[in-house]
């Protein structure tokens, strides 16, 4: 029998250290303990050139389990992951239904209410059922500037329900079982109080620009409309 | 008044470049000048999440491409007309490519509205929203998604008043233009 693959599709823009990328990546290495052959794409990359969009469909086709982190950009999937899952979609469109495949869906937002990303997820949803996937789950983390790219590792401090979400998760997709909705409310749950993730955002935001030399520049409107 | 009108069609979306010329023949109609943007005719780079729009130069992408004009455009609008084929429930990627950079319109800064943290505003004012959204036939949960999707939008960019709307490609001329008008009425355009 051929070993089971999960494939993770990152839809964060970011280069390096993002936070889809650290809460995808915690989840494929749970699975890959269990024995799933692991395999991570960027799409930030896999868009880039026609024959990497051609490895990323054949690597969709090959997934028993295709995992989406995203992040949420005005109030939806950002720009690379919805490119991508229209093409995910044209492409299965056009070939015959194979074997079992679910779709697992983790989307972060930079507000503290993990409830900004249900529309992504319902997004996500629907394109499962319009390209043949079987929906596993969506889970949708509010706050994650808090993670900012750092690489989780163990159930402890602010991300401890994180990781308990994705235990949660691995264990079930890795038994062929549904995941419990116990994983969307874990990674539901808020990181830290609104009142100081917010407030550290204020910091955070004068201290970049303050770096930047643009500490005054913070509240200009550049496209302000002004007679004459 | 001024309409920045945003449309997500692929070349191949013959139905929406129709719904494009009645949302124009509406709009000009009412005595209303309308800036257009065909996003896929258009240079724009997919937003990077980078934030130096809120840090480094704020209000602007470091990017210099046409995502300048659409977002200077639907700034200084009365009114903003998003366009798309209806994918998956949400946005045609071409639309998420302009609509991305729209972020460099609001500040990075957090106030409380309907309960929940949204960012503050930048500008004085912001233009009334309008989602028109094209599905092939009926399909309840894709409109459900779409017009939710159009709400939470205007929730964020501070929209006064929005209205989302769903066209079949196969409606008439007629079905759209009245469509059309309905929107512009529920967002509280003025005929």
């Amino acid at each position: 029998m051929s070993q089971s693959r999960v494939l993770l599709v990152i839809g964060s823009a970011k280069q390096s250290r993002s936070t889809s990328e650290a809460l995808g990546t915690y989840l494929l290495d749970r699975l890959s303990e269990r024995g799933f052959d692991a395999e991570t794409l960027f799409l930030h990359r896999s868009l880039q050139r026609d024959y990497r969009v051609q490895a990323m469909l054949a690597a969709s086709d090959r997934a028993d389990i295709l995992v989406l982190a995203s992040p949420l950009y005005v109030d939806s999937l950002p720009y690379l992951a919805t490119r991508a899952l229209e093409l995910i979609a044209l492409h299965r469109n056009t070939r015959v239904k194979g074997k079992r495949q679910r779709l697992l869906a983790i989307v972060n937002c930079g507000f503290p209410e993990a409830q900004h990303t249900e529309t992504a997820i319902a997004i996500c949803r629907r394109f499962a059922r319009e390209a043949g996937f079987e929906w596993a789950a969506g889970l949708g983390l509010g706050g994650g500037e808090a993670i900012n790219g750092r690489r989780l590792r163990k159930r402890s401090g602010m991300v401890r329900n994180v990781v308990r979400s994705l235990d949660v998760t691995a264990t079930a997709l890795a038994d062929g079982q549904a995941v419990p909705e116990e994983a969307a409310r874990l990674m539901a749950r808020p990181l830290m109080p609104t009142w100081l993730y917010t407030l550290a955002g204020s910091v955070r935001w004068r201290r970049q620009a303050r770096a930047h030399g643009a500490r005054q520049k913070l509240s200009d409107r550049p496209y302000e409309h002004t007679e004459g | 008044m001024r309409a920045a009108l945003l449309d997500g069609s692929t070349a191949r979306d013959a139905a929406l470049h129709s719904v494009h010329r009645v949302i124009v023949s509406e709009l000009t109609g009412i005595a209303c000048d309308v800036d257009e943007f065909i996003l896929r005719d258009m240079t724009i780079a997919y937003c990077t999440g980078c934030f130096e729009c809120w840090v480094r130069t704020p209000g602007i992408c470091k990017a210099t491409d046409a995502g300048h004009d659409v977002a200077r455009a639907v700034i200084r609008s009365d009114l903003a007309v998003f366009l798309t084929p209806i994918t998956f429930g949400g946005y045609s990627s071409e639309l998420k490519k302009g609509l991305d950079h729209l972020i460099g319109l609001i500040s990075p800064f957090f106030m409380k509205a309907n309960g929940e943290t949204h960012h503050k505003p930048r500008y004085s004012t912001y233009p009334r929203l309008i989602g028109v959204g094209v599905l092939p036939g009926p399909d309840s949960e894709s409109e459900q998604i779409f017009t939710t999707l159009v709400g939470r939008n205007a929730l964020n960019l501070h929209a006064p008043a929005h209205a989302a709307g769903v066209i079949r490609s196969g409606d008439s001329r007629e079905a759209v233009g009245e469509a059309i008008r309905s929107l512009l009425a529920a967002a509280g355009v003025d005929h």
